[in-house]
């Protein structure tokens, strides 16, 4: 009864006129979602793969995303590189920090109490977020693509092409991270260690190298979603904590340690979130998708692709 | 529950030990500040060290059942507003709202416990931030009462003068830390150190976990929704902006500093994090003048350069210290003890 109350409160506040709601509404929407929700993808597949591996709770991946960002935006303005090029160098970079992070700080804490990770991620919340203010400054940038103002017309909808490039950026990646783990050696060792890290140590695996190579290729899938983030929105030192937390709500809808789960999750969620800001305005965008969250983990306390086993 | 534990000789036995000695400095200590530093400032100073005493406090009671809240700052918001608003809208005295914003505070808290105490470390942290950004949504969204973004001045709590106001901020402050103390040591704080040490065992040996860490989730809930509304109407002023991350962190950073899981941590961390916060602005201007032609994209360095201070302090004592900095204290006060013993011989 109070719920509906406060529901009806809150609908009736809204001003937008449903009416005015039309299909080219509805597309922008669903598009826009899913641009959003691909670089998510990209950013949790880093996560849950770091955690897949290491049993690390990295609650820092998104200052990651926001280096990346950076990273790319120095490349692209003092080289005067192609901004899709710089994705790549920037995923390099990030990379090289992300084993350096692993080395000096997580490296230390692993295996402790799990509450340690946490701490150890905000102490480099604040240092990552600080060291942008200091380098970069705090004022909003944004990446200059070399398709600014150009799209794809289908009939009224104008889908910008950074859109889709972003979007085939995020596949071609998952594609390669996948061919990775499932195809060569190193991804072989990387599953071994994700199952019993310490039967894989008694066949051969250095699992610290394994952890090392596991904390850069997240890093580095969290640059270039970076990067792309710079490319199609505006970007400041302070993003990086909102994404991150995003990401894991998308890896608990998708399930831990799945990887389709976490794209389908992605989507679902950069989807849910437009639709929030178009239905019930700006404010309402961060809470529908965790209260989406909150219901699913009511629901299924392992996430909607998790399996049932502690 | 309590009784059987705390007869009069075994509370005398509790003063009588050295933490029950160093308690008993740590009030005086803090009732004779105020005649010392009696500025405004610094008053100011000492009676936000209290009041978050007493948030980290609950932060800490939760933290020592497993449970890690990233969003304690929601409970902190609701506590603000809830004191704030009964005393705005219909007259309530600030003096029983505040107690009335813990038990709301509390109710809500076993709302959101009933939804965590099934969830892991992780999972847990992700539903509390995101239940913060929920609450601060909700806040905003009700702007006729709330004012949002703006916020909106506070009555006074009975005394506008800051002096009495911080003695009846350390007696509340008092109340709450012995009362988490005896929860703590009770037989109730010995299952919430068995379920944050593995709850799987701890299940086995016959404590309900999932009762155990509700428990923990309404009794921190209380306390930090009972801070929240000394806060706001120790600032006389309350907006959404107690919602934010920054408010969620604050305790668990002075837990952490601190010491995680013990009593005197939080209050120890409080004591350094307020400091941080108020004395440090004042070398900003030093820093600016050393370090501003090293980074031209920034107009003020000082914050900036005492953040990233404050992060490599965070990482540095979790990696070093992970029993924070009261153990660093208890081992310099053993060695100081068996080398004076040793002269003795």
């Amino acid at each position: 009864m109070f719920i509906t109350e406060i529901l009806c409160r809150i609908l009736a506040k809204h001003t937008v006129d449903t009416q005015m709601i039309d299909s080219t509404t509805l597309i922008l929407t669903l598009m826009w979602g899913a641009a959003i929700g691909c670089i998510y993808v990209l950013l949790a597949t880093g996560l849950n793969l770091i955690f897949g591996v290491m049993k690390l709770v990295n609650f820092a991946h998104g200052e990651l995303l926001m280096i990346g960002a950076f990273v790319s935006f120095s490349v692209s303005t003092s080289l005067g590189l192609d901004a899709y090029i710089a994705v790549f160098i920037s995923m390099g970079v990030v990379g090289l920090i992300g084993v350096a992070v692993e080395r000096l700080a997580f490296r230390r804490v692993l295996g402790a109490d799990k509450l340690n990770e946490i701490f150890v991620s905000l102490g480099l919340i604040l240092i990552f977020d600080n060291i942008a203010v200091l380098i970069w400054g705090e004022k909003s940038k944004r990446i200059i693509s070399p398709f600014e103002n150009m799209g794809l017309q289908l009939g009224d909808v104008t889908i910008s092409f950074d859109w889709l490039i972003a979007m085939v950026f995020v596949i071609a990646i998952l594609i390669g991270l996948v061919f990775l783990i499932k195809k060569t050696k190193v991804g072989m060792a990387m599953r071994a260690t994700s199952q019993k890290s310490q039967a894989s140590m008694l066949m051969g695996i250095n699992i610290e190298h394994i952890y090392i190579i596991t904390f850069a290729l997240g890093a580095a899938l969290a640059g270039a979603a970076g990067s792309l983030y710079g490319i199609i929105f505006p970007f400041n030192p302070y993003i990086g904590a909102l994404p991150t937390i995003k990401a894991f709500a998308i890896i608990i809808l998708g399930g831990l340690g799945s990887i389709p789960g976490a794209i389908i999750g992605g989507l679902l969620y950069g989807i849910a979130e437009q639709s929030a800001v178009i239905f019930l305005g700006g404010i309402w965008r961060d809470a529908v998708a965790f209260s989406l969250l909150i219901i699913v983990l009511i629901l299924r306390p392992t996430g909607l692709f998790g399996e049932k086993s502690d | 529950m309590f009784t059987k534990e705390f007869t009069k000789e075994n509370i005398l036995k509790h003063l009588q030990s050295t933490n029950g000695k160093l308690a008993l400095v740590t009030i005086v200590v803090a009732l004779l500040l105020p005649l010392v530093l009696n500025d405004n400032f610094m008053l100011q100073v000492l009676t936000l060290i209290v009041i978050f005493s007493i948030y980290a406090s609950s932060w800490n009671l939760l933290a020592s059942s497993g449970q890690g809240s990233l969003g304690h700052a929601a409970f902190l918001g609701i506590g603000g507003f809830t004191s704030s608003l009964l005393a705005i809208n219909l007259g309530v005295p600030p003096i029983i709202g505040i107690f009335i914003a813990g038990i709301v505070s509390a109710g809500i808290g076993l709302l959101i416990g009933i939804t965590c105490v099934r969830l892991k470390a992780w999972f847990l942290a992700m539903v509390t931030f995101g239940f913060s950004v929920i609450a601060e949504t909700l806040f905003s969204h009700f702007d006729d009462y709330t004012h949002a973004v703006l916020g909106f001045r506070t009555p006074a709590l009975l005394f506008s003068d800051r002096l009495p106001f911080y003695y009846f901020a350390v007696l509340i402050c008092i109340i709450s830390v012995t009362l988490i103390y005896v929860i703590m040591k009770s037989k109730m704080g010995l299952a919430f150190r068995a379920i944050h040490q593995n709850s799987v065992e701890a299940s086995m040996i016959g404590i309900n976990t999932a009762k155990y860490k509700l428990y923990a989730f309404v009794l921190s809930t209380f306390f930090a929704g009972l801070s929240g509304a000394i806060y706001a109407h120790f600032m006389r002023y309350i907006s959404v902006a107690v919602f934010t991350a920054d408010y969620s962190f604050k305790p668990l950073m002075m837990s952490v500093i601190g010491g995680l899981g013990t009593i005197g941590g939080p209050i120890i961390g409080s004591v350094i994090m307020v400091f941080i916060d108020s004395m440090l602005p004042n070398i900003d201007g030093v820093l600016q003048l050393a370090l501003s032609p090293l980074f031209p994209a920034v107009s003020n360095v000082g914050p900036s350069i005492r953040l990233l201070g404050l992060g490599v302090f965070l990482v540095i004592i979790v990696i070093f210290l992970p029993k924070g900095v009261t153990s660093l204290l208890r081992k310099t006060y053993q060695y100081l003890r068996t080398e004076l013993e040793g002269e003795k011989q």
